[in-house]
């Protein structure tokens, strides 16, 4: 049947997950690893037949050859002089004005509202192929910017702090506004005893303080109070992770952080600000050097609620969250009105959506479940009253137990509509394979050939968009087919039973210009996603695709080398020289050890508590 | 009432008032500015603007004017160079020389036609799909979409824009911003701009007209100006750097970086601005680009990229900052689907609806943005003319005539950037006797191989003043010389070779 011209655009638009810079087309070469997609998968299955509707046989899940192999002998290294996040160097400037006079934080973020506002933004790194996925913590850039803003804003923090002389009273003490001289200098460096202090996350020595009150002159007056305070909040120590490390006597390459670096490296990476006084009380008493009261201070940090925030922006980076296309972009649209139907996507709805896979996130490290547990929760968390529409369950309070996915289909995280939708009519099945192939397995895809967007898009009859896809990428004889018919596409088919807005179906209609649906087709989620090694078993849909990811036991390498590229802003290296960490990190998920726990193990590892000098 | 400029030849004073609420109370005299910088001896008057827009996929024959107006030609670099002046003819209800080039009559005129070029014929003889660094030269900030954007992810180069800013030649003295950067992944330089060692990396860019304004005009210090401390400030790092205890050398590397980055605060916040009185703006560009709609209305984007220009052009004619450049990911057009899927990637096809889409869209941005850029520079007088004519204004696109390929990338210019180009010029340099490759399925248009992007870039930095030995690439040219496998066959060697020479026609 031929269709107008619209109904057609609207079916071959599913193409622009294939080269919308994602993965236009596949050479098919498998490289080797950091090559081998499959080097930590274990081998194929024993008779390769597809598998039945239902549950894996219980012997599927795969043995697991050693992905990292730990020499102990071998030195990590450092990124050198890392600097503070935008949202640590924010919540420095809080912590430290919040030390002297909590109720001046306000004003301050108010008074330094207008630099902030143009304060650089974190870009993504540690991307494995440079396009997909990557961390925040790794922009290490310092640009011009961050530079003049700093200053700017240290600045304007030393205007805001001595503002008049009650104001200077109140953050100064007395001996900043009487008219004695003699005490100046002990004034000084009391402020410097307090406020320098947190700021710069270490008690100063007796040289600092003689260059911060030779700075100022050994002045109280108003300008020179702000002064001080503008050195402080440029200093390096303030701006960059300042650490000198201890010599250790077993390791001459590696050395021991002192306990000051030890909190501030702990503070920042679970609460993404300084030390509290109780870590630096740990500290100031040693016992954060020791084994027992470094484990006790993780734990404390853990559990406390402003580890949540660290964590959300860790699964929002590994899953890709912020990758969720604009929803609302084509309301008005008649063919996308007509296929939205009721449901009215909104910036809200976006944010629903990622919330609920936040919720899944908390929910399970709250709850002790393991990593895997995140894949095949069947939970909604949806507070918003249209996400939970789509999942067609009652809206959750945001407390308690959250109600659960009455759609058989719906497998876990998976199907959740994050990872659906697309602010189109149509699903992106490539843009999903290529999610879970690099973002949960960590499997590298070649790049695609030259000309993959020469590739003429066949002007046909309605077919669906995995048919669109086939066609376009699978067909034989084109480059493209070695990577998308095995790598891509197989794992991006299996929610094709849901479409662009998160909603399940059994079809794919189909609209003319005007939005009138002229026909459908159904959907086939049926695939050969060779999730471990050529594994050529079939899955019937998202359900058994994330019960084989599970079985796979591939999701825990992979979870580990995200983990550890979040925690120490880079790449992993291929030398074998992080393979320590990273083992640590992959043993205690393969062994179904509690999410939270596996979380708290990169802490605990000595490349967290010493670093190199090279 | 029109929201435009006003520009009259009789009262330039109001070249910037009017726009749409954006009204700079500027009662200074550009001619006056010039003077005095011409005074104080400076001796690079020079100005550089690119602005650069993505996609591509133009058909030649929208964007250039007909091959029938080649009326010259010559030998040059083993193809014949042909060239022939400009000349305005009507297109549709508007007048110029193709139809995107073209505007209202009154204000692509004669005169300001006499001061642009058109240029075919420049290539990159690689794949660098989805990519916004081969505009400035550095071809490494590409998505990596084929095995000759990976080859040359290795390889970045900073980007000719900053080459100038960091060259002494081009600022012999203090400014307040080198570049004006209007949105990211545009222009990249050294970590270490001074001594051009670290790492090449982003240097950000504003889409707040404010923000730029305030760049270039002075921060908005709130309370009373006090003396900087940036020299305590750099003795703290430098107490550091030189201490005693442990660092890495990578770590005295970043704190040396740093440094210099205070320098350069310390060294623009000791530079002034003689502009006479100038009143900062009360509407930037944010509150026009969040407006619900501003993805699929072409005017709020023309309105948002005029604040941009705004501020360049009063920045040039005060010489605070003599470099912009600005990258327009705007569609430019009311489409509201799929811009890079339904438009860009079907621009080749022969129904034509989607070309003209993409002819509409990038006429508007000719006339709306690139053109009124172009006649607030000309409205400036500057010592012999406008400051239009001390520049080198550049409008480039991500393709050429093929979306993600990149044979005959369209080149506009404005200006003579000081007497150094000659202008009026439409001006070819494909070799027209052999298509290159096969044309996609229905396309109406071949392409044929040109010169190399890396001799336009070299011929940029060299008409700016910038030395050779400040940016020439061991093999002549600015920018890496990689030739992918699937073109060598296409390109002759004298395309590829000599890539610092004059470019036929366009030079003096």
């Amino acid at each position: 049947m031929k269709l107008r011209r619209r109904v057609v655009r609207s079916s071959v638009a599913a193409l622009s997950c294939l080269l919308s810079g994602a993965i236009a087309a596949c050479t098919g070469q498998i490289g080797s690893r950091p090559g081998d997609p499959f080097a930590d998968g274990g081998p194929p299955s024993a008779d390769g037949s597809p598998l039945a509707d239902g549950a894996l046989p219980t012997d599927a899940r795969t043995p697991v050859a050693p992905a990292f192999r730990c020499d102990p002998a071998q030195t990590p290294l450092e990124l050198p002089l890392r600097r503070l996040g935008r949202a640590q160097y924010t919540n420095a400037i809080d912590h430290a004005v919040r030390a002297i006079d909590g109720a001046l934080v306000g004003e301050v973020r108010t008074a330094i509202a207008p630099f902030m506002d143009r304060y650089p933004q974190d870009h993504l790194g540690a991307s494995i192929d440079g396009k997909h996925g990557g961390y925040a913590s790794a922009d290490q850039t310092v640009q011009q910017q961050h530079i003049d803003l700093s200053y700017d804003v240290a600045t304007r923090v030393g205007e805001v702090l001595t503002r008049d002389a009650a104001r200077i009273g109140r953050v100064f003490g007395a001996c900043a506004t009487d008219t004695n001289t003699a005490n100046d200098a002990a004034c000084i460096d009391a402020f410097l005893d307090s406020f320098a202090a947190r700021a710069l996350r270490r008690p100063l020595s007796a040289e600092d303080k003689t260059f911060y009150r030779t700075a100022i002159g050994g002045r109280t007056a108003a300008a020179d109070l702000a002064d001080l305070v503008a050195l402080v909040l440029s200093a390096p120590q303030f701006l960059y992770h300042v650490e000198h490390g201890a010599a250790m006597a077993d390791r001459p390459t590696r050395f021991q952080l002192d306990p000051w670096e030890l909190a501030a490296r702990l503070s920042f990476h679970f609460w993404q600000e300084p030390p509290d006084e109780a870590l630096r009380e740990a500290a100031r008493t040693g016992a954060l050097a020791t084994d027992a009261g470094f484990a006790a201070q993780v734990q404390r940090l853990f559990d406390d609620p402003r580890t949540e925030r660290a964590l959300d922006r860790f699964f929002r980076e590994y899953l890709w969250l912020d990758t969720l296309p604009s929803l609302d972009s084509r309301v008005g649209d008649p063919v996308f009105d007509a296929f939205r139907a009721e449901v009215s996507p909104s910036p809200a709805l976006r944010n629903a959506m990622i919330d609920d896979v936040l919720s899944s996130a908390r929910n399970t490290i709250r709850t002790g479940g393991a990593l895997t547990a995140l894949f095949d929760d069947r939970r909604s968390y949806a507070r918003d009253a249209t996400l939970a529409g789509i999942y067609r369950t009652p809206v959750w309070s945001g407390t308690g137990d959250a109600p659960t996915f009455t759609e058989a289909q719906r497998a876990g995280l998976l199907t959740r509509a994050a990872f659906l939708s697309t602010g189109t009519i149509n699903t992106r099945p490539i843009i999903k394979g290529v999610f879970i192939r690099i973002g949960l397995l960590c499997d590298p895809i070649p790049a695609p050939p030259n000309n993959a967007a020469a590739t003429p898009i066949p002007m046909l009859e309605m077919r669906t968009t995995r048919q669109v896809v086939e066609a376009l990428t699978e067909a034989e004889g084109t480059p493209c087919a070695g990577c998308h018919s095995s790598l891509i596409n197989p794992l991006g088919f299996a929610s094709e039973n849901f479409d662009a807005l998160g909603r399940a179906r059994a079809t794919q209609r189909f609209f003319d210009a005007m939005g009138r649906v002229v026909g459908e087709a159904p959907v086939n989620t049926r695939s050969t996603p060779l999730v471990s090694g050529s594994d050529p078993r079939e899955t019937a849909d998202a359900v058994q695709l994330t019960r084989t990811l599970i079985e796979s036991n591939r999701l825990q390498a992979c979870f580990a080398r995200q983990y550890f590229r979040f925690t120490f802003g880079r790449l992993e290296r291929t030398d074998g020289s992080d393979d320590c960490a990273l083992s640590r990190l992959h043993d205690a998920a393969l062994a179904g050890r509690p999410l939270g726990e596996v979380l708290r193990v990169v802490a605990m590892d000595p490349a967290f508590r010493s670093r190199s000098f090279q | 009432m029109s929201d435009e400029p006003v520009f009259t030849s009789r009262d330039r004073r109001q070249f910037l008032k009017g726009l749409g609420g954006f009204a700079l109370a500027i009662p200074f005299l550009p001619s006056l500015v010039a003077r005095e910088a011409a005074a104080q001896g400076m001796p690079n008057r020079k100005r550089f603007a690119q602005l650069c827009t993505a996609h591509g996929g133009l058909w030649h024959n929208n964007m250039f004017p007909s091959v029938s107006t080649l009326t010259e030609q010559m030998p040059f670099k083993g193809r014949t160079a042909r060239r022939g002046d400009l000349r305005l003819s009507p297109q549709g209800t508007r007048t110029g020389i193709s139809p995107v080039v073209s505007s209202a009559a009154d204000r692509l005129t004669p005169a300001l036609l006499a001061k642009m070029n058109v240029v075919a014929g420049l290539d990159i003889p690689f794949y660098i799909a989805h990519n916004t660094g081969a505009h400035l030269g550095n071809y490494a900030r590409n998505d990596g979409n084929g095995s000759d954007g990976m080859m040359v992810q290795s390889q970045p180069r900073p980007t000719i824009d900053q080459i100038m800013a960091w060259s002494p030649e081009f600022y012999a003295s203090t400014v307040r911003r080198r570049v004006m950067i209007v949105g990211n992944r545009l222009t990249y330089f050294w970590s270490n701009p001074m001594t051009r060692m670290g790492t090449i990396q982003q240097v950000d860019g504003t889409i707040d007209s404010l923000e730029l304004f305030d760049q270039v005009f002075g921060p908005i210090m709130v309370g009373p100006a006090r003396r900087p401390i940036v020299d305590r400030v750099i003795e703290n790092y430098r107490r550091l750097r030189t201490g005693s205890a442990r660092l890495s050398t990578d770590d005295r590397r970043r704190l040396d970086e740093h440094m210099q980055g205070l320098s350069e605060l310390e060294r623009r916040l000791s530079a002034t601005v003689s502009c006479g009185t100038i009143t900062r703006p009360t509407r930037g560009s944010l509150p026009v680009i969040r407006t619900m709609d501003y993805g699929r209305n072409p005017a709020s984007q023309a309105q948002a990229y005029q604040l941009y220009n705004d501020v360049i052009a009063l920045a040039f004619a005060c010489g605070a900052s003599r470099l912009a450049v600005l990258y327009a990911d705007q569609t430019f057009s009311t489409f509201t689907g799929d811009w890079h899927q339904d438009i860009a990637h079907k621009a080749h096809l022969p129904g034509m609806t989607e070309q003209r889409t993409i002819v509409a869209s990038h006429q508007h941005f000719f006339s709306e943005i690139f053109l009124d850029l172009a006649r607030k520079l000309d409205a400036i007088t500057d010592t012999d003319g406008t400051v239009l004519d001390q520049t080198l204004l550049v409008w480039s696109q991500e393709s050429g005539n093929h979306t993600h390929e990149n044979q005959s990338m369209p080149l506009v210019t404005f200006g003579g950037a000081g007497g150094a180009l000659r202008t009026g010029s439409y001006i070819d340099y494909r070799e027209t006797s052999r298509e290159m490759g096969s044309r996609f399925q229905g396309t109406p248009e071949p392409r044929y191989t040109g010169l190399s992007w890396n001799q336009w870039l070299a011929n940029a930095l060299q008409v700016m003043g910038i030395p050779r030995a400040q940016w020439e690439e061991s093999g002549g040219g600015y920018g890496v010389p990689y030739v992918g496998a699937d073109y060598r066959s296409h390109y002759p060697a004298a395309a590829l070779s000599g890539l610092s020479d004059p470019l036929a026609y366009l030079r003096r």
